[in-house]
């Protein structure tokens, strides 16, 4: 059994509305094993991304427990909080959030920068993340030389190089032709097998969902349902 | 991480120039300005030490009290003695008493009839002892423009202007009408030995000056004058070492009621004088003060503005862990690099901008017509080795506490609302 990286227990998340509350996410029970290609599914309002963000420790849940690589994210402080996504957890946002006055070489270095790596490590690191991806070529390039789908690849690279043990992807194909959310997904899927990077998506897209081997449904802040599909491989 | 800061800094040209450039204009305006004023400052003290009051100047109480009507009645007495006490007791300085009055010059035509005249100032300084230090005080060669320097005690120099006002040439005759220290009438013949071109109006269109001793025969006030003007040795005014002789020298005579007592009194006392450097000091330190006002509060509006612009560059660089404390000092990082640049680009400027002025200078004669004021035609600006800082540190604050502003707001962030904000 795969060692458990995610466990959230009783997860309750209000949020203020006017005098009232709004309840996103209602007694959520759920655990992550180490190499997961999982996805909360469902509607918008349903509290995908609320999840996402508790689980990446941006956000705290009002009731019961996350724990994330040992960590229970509910108490963490700011600089905890900083310090566990700065060396766990890589994300990956629909808008690549790419930094345009970057090469493609330096947006993936930031985040080895952050971590204080020695400039040969990035170096090594950098160039193989970019292998990954495929755009060893583009590393020179800046951002707004790219496409849209390369510019997903650099923002993947930018996630794994630092070899996180989670990658949070908040619908990273919704910018993306169906061309390019297929490589986009299967650079993923290929990543995910070979580092056992833990990918957890939050998605409505069909394209992303056909790739997923765990999906979980949520409905008004409930897990309707959640579903193991660990023969679910697209072929290209 | 620093070097990647600045990487993105050079590159982004709308996160380096602008403030760059606005801080460069703010310290060179701060840094020109001053030296411009400062320069205006040391002319006008220079000038008016130089020909009216010495860096301090002794009268007697009552003089000081009606000095505007030049009362030769109320002038010194047994200024020997007292130019002998001075010299002892303050030997920092050197002490040259001087004569001033009032008059009018007649021009006589071939026949001795009267064919011009004109009010005078008279000035009588030592020209002619042979130890005089007077003429290089008045730089009576430099202003020289024409005949000479008078050699007998019957000759005198007039203003440029007042020559040109009556016909007169080195080499004239004129007398002179005024009166003596005890109000009887006096006439004297004298002759025009030159002319003098000091390149103040005041002086130019109405001064005579001439020998001490020939003044005091004239105006029958034999070992009086009506001041004595001392001059620091060190050559430079200081209002804290003119403020210590002054009070030296009053508390020795504080005791007496006498209205001929000897007062002493600094450049600075001479009310019109005073009111000046109040003023342009004053004016000196809150111009750089709202320059760094503006500075600051364009520079806190640059920094929202690429606060705003960077949005998802904070944002981005949060949700992959950086802290938020971290962002911030990254920001001052960069607004202080920014801040060194325009400030060193700045003082560059501002410096080459006084060192040219100095050199150059900007004449204001236009500007002084008819004024009473002894001010130089020219204005020069005046390099000093502060003016290097004295814009640079203000340049770099300002950017500091305009980045320092702006970048609040990284604290009050929402790392909840991170990915919504970065879905756009």
């Amino acid at each position: 059994m795969n060692k458990k990286i995610i466990e959230i227990e009783d997860l309750v998340k209000r949020y203020p509305m006017g005098e009232a509350e709004f309840t996103a996410l209602k007694r959520i029970n759920l655990t992550f094993e180490k190499g997961e290609f999982a996805g909360f599914v469902g509607p918008s309002g349903s509290g995908k991304t609320t999840i996402l963000n508790i689980i990446g420790s941006l956000d705290t849940p009002t009731e019961g427990r996350v724990s994330v690589e040992g960590e229970d994210v509910s108490h963490l402080s700011e600089k905890a909080s900083a310090r566990l996504r700065k060396e766990h957890i890589g994300f990956i946002f629909q808008s690549f959030n790419l930094l345009p006055v970057y090469t493609v070489f330096e947006n993936v270095e930031l985040s080895l920068l952050l971590l204080k790596q020695s400039a040969a490590a990035r170096k090594k690191a950098v160039t193989q993340a970019l292998e990954w991806v495929g755009l060893q070529d583009m590393a020179r390039k800046k951002p707004p030389q790219l496409s849209g789908g390369e510019s997903q690849r650099v923002a993947i690279a930018r996630a794994i190089v630092k070899r996180p043990n989670i990658v949070l992807a908040d619908e990273p194909t919704a910018n993306l032709d169906a061309e390019n959310a297929h490589i986009i997904m299967r650079t993923m899927q290929r990543l995910n097998e070979e580092l056992k990077t833990t990918f957890i998506f939050a998605t409505h897209d069909e394209k992303v969902m056909q790739y997923l081997k765990r999906k979980i449904h949520l409905l008004d802040g409930y897990v309707d349902k959640d579903e193991i599909l660990e023969s679910n491989t697209v072929e290209s | 991480m620093i070097k990647f800061i600045f990487k993105g800094l050079i590159r982004d040209k709308s996160r380096s120039l602008l403030p760059i450039l606005v801080i460069m204009i703010g310290v060179f305006l701060t840094v020109g300005m001053t030296g411009y004023i400062r320069g205006f400052i040391e002319d006008f003290v220079d000038q008016n030490a130089r020909l009216q009051t010495g860096h301090v100047n002794v009268v007697t109480k009552a003089w000081a009290e009606n000095e505007s009507m030049m009362p030769l009645d109320l002038a010194l007495l047994g200024v020997d003695t007292l130019l002998t006490e001075l010299q002892t007791d303050f030997p920092g300085y050197r002490w040259s008493p001087r004569i001033r009055f009032g008059g009018m010059l007649d021009v006589p035509d071939e026949n001795g009839e009267s064919k011009k005249q004109g009010p005078v100032m008279g000035m009588a300084v030592d020209l002619l002892s042979g130890n005089t230090d007077e003429i290089d005080r008045l730089n009576l060669k430099t202003a020289l423009a024409s005949g000479h320097i008078p050699r007998e005690p019957d000759e005198v120099m007039i203003g440029e202007e007042l020559a040109k006002k009556l016909e007169l040439k080195p080499g004239d005759k004129v007398t002179f009408i005024g009166s003596t220290m005890d109000g009887s009438l006096t006439f004297q013949n004298l002759v025009v030995s030159g002319t003098i071109r000091y390149g103040v109006r005041q002086m130019d269109n109405v001064v005579m000056l001439l020998d001490l001793r020939q003044a005091r025969s004239i105006l029958d006030m034999e070992d009086g004058a009506t001041e004595i003007l001392g001059y620091s040795k060190q050559g430079v005014y200081s209002d804290e070492e003119a403020g210590k002789v002054r009070d030296a020298f009053n508390a020795k005579w504080s005791g007496s009621e006498d209205d001929f007592v000897p007062v002493m009194r600094r450049l600075r006392d001479e009310p019109t004088l005073g009111y000046y450097f109040t003023y342009i000091n004053s004016f000196s330190g809150m111009m750089i003060f709202i320059l760094i006002l503006i500075m600051s509060i364009v520079l806190w509006n640059a920094g929202l503005l690429g606060g705003l612009r960077r949005y998802n560059e904070f944002g981005i660089r949060l949700a992959m862990g950086e802290e938020k404390g971290h962002v911030y000092k990254m920001l001052l990082y960069e607004a202080l690099f920014t801040g060194i640049i325009g400030s060193v680009v700045g003082t560059a400027f501002g410096v080459a901008f006084t060192l040219f002025l100095q050199y150059k200078g900007i004449d204001i004669s236009g500007m002084i017509q008819g004024g009473t004021m002894i001010m130089p035609n020219v204005i020069r600006a005046k390099f000093s080795p502060d003016l290097l800082s004295i814009g640079f540190i203000p340049g770099v604050i300002a950017m500091l506490i305009g980045n320092m502003l702006s970048g609040i707001a990284i604290f009050k962030r929402e790392t909840a609302k991170l990915i919504k904000e970065l879905e756009i």
